[in-house]
């Protein structure tokens, strides 16, 4: 019981509150939300948002913020799209091209706003401005076809398939074990590692966490390459999926990304953060988006919904901190 | 005294900048770039993308961001255009009262962005990321997806007409950057702008409302996405959801190529406008030349980083030097 006590304590329990009861709203419009088909769908689109997600999570835990995620995810496509139609190689080289290739992005990041002390936006908005251009005049806007079977075949792939009676097939998809993997890697990164709780002291307090004898430049140049290994293996898993490349697929991506992490508790100003989270702010998003097209709503009225999710989201987040910091105000003053 | 001349030497770094770029481009062009079109054409087309960063600036002053810049100028400027392009309206009526409605509903849209940030103290960004999402839902909704067009004739003398030889944008941008020098550097509340950007705590304990000057910043910034939209509605003669979506985080560009602290408490309007003028030369000057318009953001984004750095680089020393004479 004190468990379950705990839980509603903590700061996930609002979002965790909301998500129940949108999805109650939307099994009553359409009950074909529950299915187990639907489920896998809302979770098989979001994968390359959850993963971008996880890296996301660790900047804004530093209190930056990296505005270039969508671009480096498109530069990793159009790399790897290259990389596949004219090298070869096989999966396994091509997630290593991948992650290398975002990390090393992810470096340049954290070079400007660790070691030049740039403010973490205006950097990655420079960044981003660079690699869009980039990217654009490489490709000329053109897509990429005709990927090599491993890597298009990639979102078809299952395990333990089950072939049904009537048709069709249940599965596990092998791109979940990409989410899967990059959820169990940053919870472990961010729980029990030296730098992981780095990453939490140096978004608390910077000079704190400086005293304490963590070192913020090499802390806040990892939260940046590794964000910049999550877009790498997004890029892998958006490729497997959609079987081209497409420069212009991530165009306002960063925002929804950032919305999605806020949405999951994590504090903008740095310090707080979880990876629990983080994934259900990304589950909630697909859930909204799902729900709508499945409750017959125009697409056209998505994105108010969305807007206003966010906003009550973040207004509801700020003033249950403020009540609390007023309890423990009255507490002071009673002791 | 010597406070005063660091800071105003900072403009003159810029405007030096500024003059480099065109002379660079003047010799590149051969010339072309002071032939009077494209002066003209100049003057036209960088007053809807001033007013957006002005609009910027002040939401950073004061510690802030406003992503919904862009989004509450389309989303005026298509409740502008619903009501010029309205046949049931005389031409007079339709244009003063599309006027009203286009900058009105953009100041209300700030309001709203005002209203959160102020009274429940939620951090700017998310807030405005929000109404971005919201503002171009509500966009959508009304146009769905579609352009309006249709505007009565007299209504494009907003975005194209020129009074003694002035084009009006031009004339509206430099009223309004007048009024926002006054206004942030002249008068008691500007100062209470730079100080609730420098240190929010210590303004609230020296008596002043936060809560009201925030909320006022954020209605200014949406006055002047109004204006904005204004020009841009009159000067394509139609309105989308889409027009300006590249000017967001060109305008954040700008306002810290001009010197505004991002972190909010000093910025100055010249620096601003010096740095529009830097960023709008830059793209037409590529434009003049032909190369490819792609090389334009490449461009931008590196300048930004290149002064930032060196600005920081600047800094650093400083604090060395500082760290030195304490030792000492």
């Amino acid at each position: 019981m004190e468990r379950v006590r705990n839980l509603f304590k903590k700061k996930e329990a609002g979002i965790i509150t909301i998500f129940i009861i949108v999805m109650i709203i939307i099994t009553i419009g359409n009950n074909a939300f529950l299915s187990p088909a639907n489920i896998m769908n809302i979770l098989t689109t979001n994968i390359v948002m959850g993963i971008a997600a996880l890296g996301m999570l660790l900047v804004i835990i530093t209190g930056g913020i990296d505005v270039s995620i969508g671009w480096v995810i498109t530069i990793v496509t159009v790399v790897i799209g290259e990389f596949s139609t004219k090298v070869g190689g096989n999966l396994f080289i091509l997630i290593l091209v991948a992650c290398a290739t975002g990390a090393a992005f992810g470096l340049a990041n954290g070079i400007l706003v660790a070691h030049l002390k740039l403010p973490a936006i205006v950097a990655t908005l420079g960044t981003m401005s660079i690699i869009n251009g980039l990217v654009l005049l490489v490709t000329n806007g053109k897509y990429i076809r005709e990927l090599p079977d491993y890597i298009s075949g990639l979102g078809q792939q299952y395990l333990f398939k089950v072939e049904m009676a009537e048709g069709g097939f249940y599965g596990f998809p092998v791109i979940w074990l990409f989410w899967i993997g990059a959820i169990v890697l940053t919870w472990f990164v961010l729980r029990h590692t030296l730098v992981g709780r780095g990453i939490y002291a140096v978004g608390g307090n910077v000079e704190s966490a400086e005293r304490v004898g963590y070192r913020p430049k090499r802390v806040l140049t990892f939260a940046y390459v590794y964000t910049g290994i999550m877009a790498g293996l997004a890029a892998v898993v958006h490729t497997g999926i959609v079987r081209i490349v497409d420069p212009l697929a991530f165009k306002g991506f960063e925002m929804q990304v950032i919305a999605a992490v806020v949405v999951g508790g994590a504090n903008v100003l740095g310090g707080y953060g979880t990876v629990l989270g983080t994934t259900i702010g990304v589950i909630f998003m697909g859930v909204i988006n799902n729900g709508m097209v499945l409750m017959h709503i125009p697409t056209f009225y998505q994105k108010i919904a969305v807007g206003l999710i966010i906003l009550i989201a973040v207004s509801i987040d700020v003033v249950q901190q403020t009540m609390k910091e007023r309890r423990m105000v009255k507490v002071d003053i009673k002791d | 005294m010597k406070k005063i001349k660091a800071k105003s030497s900072e403009v003159y770094v810029l405007l030096g900048v500024l003059a480099a770029i065109i002379i660079l481009f003047g010799v590149a062009s051969g010339g072309a770039l002071f032939s009077g079109n494209i002066l003209q054409t100049f003057a036209f087309q960088f007053p809807e993308f001033g007013l957006l960063a002005l609009g910027m600036m002040v939401a950073i002053l004061t510690g802030g961001i406003n992503m919904s810049l862009v989004s509450t100028a389309a989303l005026a400027g298509i409740l502008g255009a619903m009501v010029l392009s309205n046949p049931a309206l005389d031409e007079t009526t339709a244009i003063t009262l599309g006027i009203v409605v286009c900058v009105g509903s953009a100041c209300l849209m700030g309001a709203l962005n005002g209203a959160i940030i102020a009274c429940l103290n939620v951090p700017p960004m998310l807030v405005t990321i929000g109404t971005m999402t919201l503002f171009e839902g509500i966009s959508l909704n009304l146009t769905e997806g579609g352009a309006i067009s249709g505007f009565p004739e007299t209504f494009f003398q907003v975005g194209s007409g020129s009074i003694l030889g002035i084009p009006i944008p031009l004339l509206l941008f430099i009223i309004m950057a007048v009024i926002l020098f006054l206004l942030l550097e002249k008068t008691p509340w500007g100062e209470k702008v730079y100080m609730l950007g420098s240190n929010p705590k210590v303004t609230r304990y020296s008596g002043i409302n936060n809560t009201a000057v925030l909320f006022r910043v954020y209605v200014l910034s949406g006055l002047m996405c109004g204006l904005a939209a204004l020009i841009m509605i009159s000067r394509y003669n139609s309105t989308k959801v889409d027009y300006g979506a590249s000017y967001l985080l060109q305008t954040v560009s700008a306002v810290v190529l001009g010197g505004t602290s991002i972190s909010g408490g000093y910025g100055k309007v010249a620096g601003t406008v010096i740095a529009i003028l830097v960023i709008q030369m830059i793209t037409t000057g590529f434009n003049l030349l032909g190369i490819n318009k792609l090389f334009t953001d490449i461009c931008v984004g590196a300048v930004l980083i290149a002064v930032l750095a060196a600005n920081s680089l600047k800094e650093s020393g400083k604090l060395n030097f500082s760290k030195k004479r304490n030792l000492a």
